[in-house]
């Protein structure tokens, strides 16, 4: 078994907020191997982005990492001073957000800002940056690099900002990369594009990726392990296949029943209702008011995630009682 | 950018024709100069007058007198102020240079104070820090200058005796003896008064475009690249939030540049200003008309300024 680079225990990010204190992530474990691909599924406001935000201790205010454990490389990340984080983000770990027009900054040129980054972790001359920064701009295929850099993000069209935010995610070869949505912002053909260029990038400098998305076309294609979260708090974990074949979770698979498919003419099932209020989350599991199989007890214990066969985790206290339908069978 | 500015100066030409136009009919309708003179000299003869007339060119058509005062203008004749006779443009050039001074150090030391106070503000957002600094600012926004320069007048000079109260020059025994040092010491006080209302102002824009701008995506990303915090915020940040003040120094540069005339007027400064409201009072109009034109042109310059700056700032401003 391959070594594990990340491993997140009990992870609670709560939002101080004045409506009360948003329980974000409440709760989380997992964990990462080196060279893996990991999905983090879930509905907006499951708490994917925050976990993502969290490994790299950026979660913006009033957010507070009130609890729990993050591991990398055998280190507590939540030990480590906010230099010694300065260090470690954009070099070891590197975060892809969703949209790129908002995440370049517009006064800068994308030269600028990929030589910041590079000069922030390495200690190269300007020449060398400059260097450096056509290069990698030319290994995420931006044609003409070494005249684009001295442009400015909003020249550039959306397929190819995103490209030079991958460009800076990955100019210093960090070992984790979080891509938070990376393509839901993008047209069709672009999006095929850059999971191809993220694929090959990942082979080629040997990293793990996180990708976070609520697109399961996307997970199925990009992941080998998922994590299903909902409000906060892990429903399941599973090999890809599996979770996709034999999902043992009801939150799963509504997930599942909720993909279009042009294979069978059918309605699109939606899950009823919205993600709860996270300051006054439901008592016991998180998703009975929406569950279909919920009973007294899921209204009142809190389910623990528990391991049901090798790699298959599931935190539900009716999974011995219910048979549910995978991707297939729908 | 070189034909953005040609551009622009071309522009302006309209713009100085029309306002000298209107500021030439607005004075116009304002009375009848050789009226004032009557007042001088009640003993004055019918003749005089029609000489007086003539002389002054009040003779012709209006459109010719306007035509005769801007070809004059653009010789820079400006004529001569009708109390002591003295030429316009000789009295003017002293004065443009004690408000240029004037205005020219508080909008410098305005932006210099104001933009660390602004960031660490929207930082600390809700801090104690932040609290006092907002509600500083907010009285300075609300409080009238001239109350403020008298206030300090009071403490100051007549109470403590520091500094002086009144003028650009001529209190060396307060300070040495030291022709420099006086210089600084008469600035001090309306500096002040002006550096206070332009801070309030900048600190207030600069905090609440830095709260923003902190929020967001781009600023996330950067913190998540592992830049300094430094960096984060004087560089990615500051460069954003420094638009609109740049924005709201270019709308009040017209005001700023008249002279700012309450505090002018309260610390009884040699500039543009309290001469501009002096003039206007004893309806001097070769003399107004002139400070007219060159607040005119020192507006406009600026604004030009202003507007490169902003191309700088900002590069989505196209240069067209």
């Amino acid at each position: 078994m391959a070594e594990t680079l990340l491993n997140i225990e009990g992870l609670k990010t709560h939002f101080f907020t004045e409506a009360g204190i948003v329980k974000a992530v409440d709760g989380i474990s997992f964990n990462l191997k080196k060279g893996e691909s990991l999905g983090l599924v879930g509905e907006s406001g499951s708490g994917k982005t925050v976990t993502a935000l969290s490994v790299l201790r950026i979660v913006p205010k009033p957010g507070k990492i009130t609890d729990g454990k993050i591991e990398f490389n055998d280190e507590n990340l939540l030990k480590k001073t906010e230099k010694e984080m300065q260090k470690i983000r954009g070099s070891k770990i590197a975060i892809i957000f969703q949209d790129p027009s908002s995440s370049l900054n517009p006064v800068y040129t994308v030269g600028t800002q990929l030589r910041d980054v590079i000069m922030a972790h390495q200690t190269v001359s300007k020449t060398e940056a400059r260097k450096k920064t056509i290069e990698i701009l030319e290994v995420v295929g931006l044609p003409d690099a070494e005249t684009r850099m001295r442009e400015y993000p909003h020249q550039f069209s959306g397929g190819m900002k995103q490209r030079v935010a991958i460009a800076r995610a990955l100019a210093c070869e960090p070992t984790l990369l979080f891509a938070d949505e990376p393509t839901t912002n993008l047209d069709v053909t672009i999006q095929a594009q850059v999971l191809n260029l993220l694929n090959d990038l990942k082979k080629k400098l040997g990293m793990s990726l996180v990708m976070i998305t609520h697109d399961m076309g996307i997970i199925a294609e990009m992941t080998t392990r998922i994590v299903v979260l909902y409000a906060g708090r892990v429903c399941e974990i599973a090999e890809t296949h599996d979770l996709f074949e034999r999902p043992r979770h009801p939150y799963t698979e509504a997930l599942l029943a909720a993909v279009p498919r042009l294979d069978m003419r059918k309605t699109l099932r939606v899950i009823p209702g919205n993600i709860p209020n996270l300051i006054e989350p439901p008592s016991g599991c998180r998703f009975h008011p929406r569950c279909n199989y919920a009973k007294q007890t899921c209204k009142e214990d809190i389910p623990v995630l528990e391991e049901i066969e090798s790699g298959h985790f599931v935190a539900c206290h009716e999974w011995q009682n219910i048979t549910l339908k995978g991707e297939r069978s729908h | 950018m070189f034909r953005y500015i040609v551009r622009r100066l071309l522009y302006m030409i309209p713009v100085f024709l029309g306002i000298s136009i209107i500021s030439f009919f607005v004075m116009y309708a304002a009375g009848d100069p050789l009226n004032i003179i009557r007042l001088g000299r009640p003993n004055i003869t019918q003749e005089t007058i029609d000489a007086l007339k003539v002389y002054y060119g009040l003779d012709k058509p209006i459109p010719i007198q306007y035509l005769t005062w801007l070809t004059n203008l653009l010789q820079f004749n400006f004529g001569k102020s009708l109390y002591g006779g003295r030429p316009v443009n000789f009295l003017i050039g002293s004065w443009v240079w004690e408000t240029v001074k004037l205005q020219l150090i508080s909008i410098l030391l305005a932006f210099a104070i104001s933009i660390p106070i602004g960031i660490n503000s929207a930082k600390k957002q809700y801090s104690k820090q932040d609290i006092a600094v907002t509600s500083i600012s907010l009285f300075g926004v609300s409080m009238p200058t001239f109350w403020l320069g008298l206030i300090l007048i009071i403490i100051f000079s007549f109470q403590l005796g520091w500094l002086p109260s009144a003028g650009a020059y001529g209190a060396p025994y307060l300070w040495w003896d030291n022709p420099v040092l006086d210089e600084i010491a008469h600035l001090i006080l309306p500096v002040t008064v002006l550096v206070y209302v332009m801070l309030a102002q900048n600190i207030r824009l600069i905090r609440a475009n830095m709260l923003e701008i902190l929020r967001s995506d781009y600023i996330l990303a950067a913190r998540a690249s592992g830049l300094s915090e430094r960096k984060v915020v004087y560089k990615y940040a500051l460069r954003n939030a420094i638009g609109p003040v740049i924005t709201y120094l270019g709308i009040s540069l017209g005001a700023i540049i008249a002279g700012a005339p309450m505090t002018e007027y309260v610390f009884n400064w040699p500039g543009l200003g309290r001469r501009y409201v002096d003039a206007a009072m004893r309806l001097d109009f070769p003399l107004v008309m002139g400070i007219n034109m060159v607040i005119t042109v020192m507006t406009l310059i600026a604004t030009l300024i202003i507007d490169i700056c902003y191309v700088y700032i900002d590069p989505r401003i196209r240069l067209r």
